[in-house]
């Protein structure tokens, strides 16, 4: 049974049914934010921890909600935080001399499951080779299916801008495929 | 020019072309036909995850967040200790012996309950005594007082009680009794004898049926 934001958000306000309001949070989001933060940072590991930190966090900060946004734009909002955090901290521990983009997209391989397509991995390895923002934007846009509006409130940028990111991210990604996909 | 004839001029292209012209027309064809797009790519997730991912991050995040309380653990003195185990020994020993006591009570009272169970008579047995005592009391003339006592003696437990307190007063008379009936028995004739036997069948089905 799926419980609706406004029963999380009232479980949560109460001390003594915050317990069982963090376990519905948890059930409610932990597949989508998952994933949103597997395709920033790719490697399952530090996925699962991120989203582990995102939930702390949420419960931390929790006082700090304001109910004039939706709870999911919130959560979003912590979960690209925390992520972006983890890969500038990769970033920071790789060495000098690596193409980062490079580093990306070979994570991409050791990741990918056996059966994946070859369309597919390229997708995402074209994603890993777009700058922070264009990657952002298109990956909640396109997998996540978020309004612009929310988008915005996630990564503060305006409508516009992100429009614009949208339509370069989505040129880049066609590109890299059309020279890299061999049928 | 007065003369032109057509068929007689070269039929030749006169317009320049890149060389590789049809190459690259080519090329632009076949990738037409195979055009890529992105929005028609179904959208899913390749990465490999394990299965229990989920369960595993809400443990942790619960664990966190709600940490268990675990039970206090009290130091103890030896001294506390050792005294500790002293009262339990006595205690169990106290217990121990207050309940074998209290068993032996109780066996005592099953058997004096048993025995009286044990000691009721059959009919055979309430109509030979009556018989004999029947004969006794034409020994003593007092026929009816003894009867009157064996009626009481299997109707009432009361009386049956008295009874066994008496019974090893009644066993040692018993014999002298037998001694002397079977010397008063000697005396009589036959005839006597069957006399009194149809007189106590009489008696004996009274007693059984009053």
């Amino acid at each position: 049974m799926k419980i609706k934001d406004a029963e999380i958000i009232s479980l949560m306000q109460h001390p003594r049914t915050q317990e069982k309001g963090v376990r519905a949070l948890m059930d409610a989001y932990q597949s989508r934010l998952y994933w949103h933060i597997r395709r920033i940072i790719v490697d399952g590991d530090l996925a699962q921890d991120t989203l582990q930190e995102t939930f702390i966090k949420a419960y931390q900060n929790f006082h700090q909600f304001k109910n004039d946004s939706q709870l999911y734009t919130w959560l979003y909002r912590i979960a690209t935080n925390e992520a972006l955090q983890q890969i500038n901290k990769l970033k920071k521990m790789q060495k000098t001399d690596e193409d980062p983009e490079y580093y990306m997209q070979n994570l991409v391989a050791d990741n990918t499951s056996e059966d994946a397509e070859e369309i597919q991995i390229l997708l995402q390895k074209a994603i890993q080779s777009l700058p922070e923002k264009q990657k952002l934007v298109f990956m909640m846009r396109y997998y996540d299916d978020l309004p612009y509006e929310e988008i915005s409130k996630i990564v503060d940028m305006s409508v516009g801008t992100l429009k614009t990111n949208y339509h370069y991210a989505k040129q880049k990604i066609e590109d890299y495929i059309k020279e890299n996909y061999e049928r | 020019m007065k003369e032109f004839d057509i068929e007689k001029l070269e039929r030749k292209n006169i317009y320049t072309m890149p060389d590789d012209l049809f190459e690259n027309l080519q090329e632009k064809v076949v990738r037409g036909l195979h055009e890529f797009d992105l929005e028609k790519l179904e959208r899913k997730n390749i990465y490999a995850v394990s299965e229990s991912v989920y369960e595993d991050i809400q443990n942790h995040v619960r664990n966190k967040v709600f940490p268990r309380k675990k039970a206090p653990v009290f130091r103890l003195n030896w001294a506390y200790a050792a005294a500790a185990s002293l009262a339990l020994i006595f205690g169990a020993t106290f217990v121990f012996n207050s309940d074998d006591e209290i068993l032996k009570e109780n066996a005592g009272s099953n058997v004096s309950y048993t025995a009286g169970t044990q000691e009721k008579k059959t009919e055979s047995e309430i109509a030979y005594e009556t018989l004999k005592s029947d004969l006794t009391s034409v020994e003593n003339n007092d026929q009816k007082v003894a009867a009157k006592s064996n009626n009481k003696s299997f109707t009432s437990e009361e009386s049956e009680k008295e009874q066994k307190t008496v019974t090893p007063a009644v066993k040692s008379t018993a014999k002298q009794q037998e001694t002397q009936m079977s010397e008063y028995l000697d005396s009589f004739s036959n005839s006597e004898i069957s006399e009194l036997a149809s007189n106590s069948t009489q008696d004996v089905y009274l007693d059984l049926y009053n």
